[in-house]
């Protein structure tokens, strides 16, 4: 009874640690935050392996809902980083301001 | 993120060797920022020369330009522009300008240095506050930020020992900065579009506490001719991060 007790927290430390971790990888791969979601995904793609081995056959479902999610987030990072590529949107804002403030200097640079 | 641009400048400040500053030149950099021991590119940072005339005299603009990726406009977004114009000899400045919008914060400065260098105009515009003009007593030998960059490859680091050291002073947010450059050494480095390069390395050092550790910030540029910054290593309180060469041309 005692060790089946450790079993169960054990149980439920993994697949509440899986859950945490599943949800930053999630997050992390909406955020543009690259390769760096890798570490959340992995870390719950880990727990989830062992809170699936932890848990009885009745309860494998959450750890393998887990464990699903880590691998479709895995892959959505690794389409980000193959296909999107890093570019700087032309900004009409910003190179206006800059053809201004050009005219701007070249009256400052005539006064001096 | 100031602190970071005020980095990304100031190490950007120490170029390379006594080379001829051509107008047209285009150097283009990928910088990253070290999150949990992993780089993620944030922003594109582009250094560009431009002969600018008026009717008395001719001027070299030099711009710095940052810009973020725009997977990071969403968040974070940054367009900074910061530009001066150097008399195309000796590089000195007339007028240094700086232009700043972060994650929705903005800032505006322009110096107009004396003929004789000694004594800066300022006029400062920050969200939200009023204009406010200034004028204070710079050293001689102060320059701004950017064209530091430029004036830095106008030194000969070939003929230093490693560990030896060469002295600037830079006015920043309207004060004045002593930096100490030194000498560490050749290394071979990726140069973007260079290829692989011979590169000269030196560490960085101000009385400021924008700059963290020592010989933690770092800069490696060409030893030949052009003396391009190819790579730049800052660390910084709020962590560290990198600027890589991508592109280079006009050099």
């Amino acid at each position: 009874m005692p060790l089946e007790f450790n079993y169960n927290n054990m149980r439920k430390l993994f697949v509440i640690s899986a859950v945490v971790f599943a949800v930053l990888g999630i997050v992390f791969t909406v955020l543009p935050m690259g390769t760096i979601a890798f570490l959340p995904i992995g870390i719950a793609f880990v727990l989830s392996l062992l809170a699936n081995y932890q848990s009885k056959t009745n309860q494998k479902r959450l750890p393998k809902i887990i464990l699903v999610i880590a691998a479709l987030t895995f892959l959505v990072v690794i389409g980000k980083v193959v296909f999107v590529k890093d570019v700087v949107v032309s900004d009409k804002q910003f190179e206006q301001n800059k053809v201004e403030s050009k005219k701007e200097d070249i009256k400052d640079l005539e006064g001096l | 993120m100031k602190k970071i641009a005020f980095v990304i400048c100031f190490i950007l400040t120490f170029g390379s060797g006594y080379a001829q500053i051509k107008s047209n030149e285009k150097l283009v950099y990928a910088a990253s920022y070290n999150m949990s021991g992993l780089m993620t590119q944030l922003a594109q940072v582009t250094m560009n020369t431009e002969t600018v005339k008026t009717t008395k005299k001719s001027f070299l603009h030099l711009s710095f330009e940052a810009a973020t990726f725009s997977k990071w406009d969403k968040f974070f977004k940054i367009r900074d522009l910061y530009e001066t114009y150097v008399d195309p000899a000796t590089l000195k400045p007339s007028l240094y300008k700086r232009s700043i919008y972060e994650g929705g914060y903005t800032k505006t400065e322009k110096y107009i240095f004396s003929a004789n260098g000694n004594s800066i105009s300022s006029t400062t515009k920050k969200k939200n506050r009023p204009e406010t003009t200034k004028s204070f007593a710079v050293g001689a030998s102060t320059r701004d930020i950017i064209s530091m960059i430029y004036k830095l490859r106008t030194v000969n680091f070939s003929q230093f020992k490693p560990g030896q050291s060469a002295s600037f002073i830079i006015v920043f947010d309207e004060k004045e900065y002593p930096v100490y450059v030194k000498y560490m050494g050749m290394e071979t480095v990726s140069a973007g579009n260079l290829g692989k390069k011979q590169c000269i390395k030196l560490s960085i050092a101000a009385k400021t506490d924008k700059l963290r550790g020592k010989d933690k910030n770092l800069i490696w540029i060409t030893s030949d001719a052009a003396k391009v910054p190819v790579l730049i290593r800052f660390s910084i309180p709020v962590g560290t991060g990198q600027l890589t060469l991508a592109s280079a041309s006009g050099i």
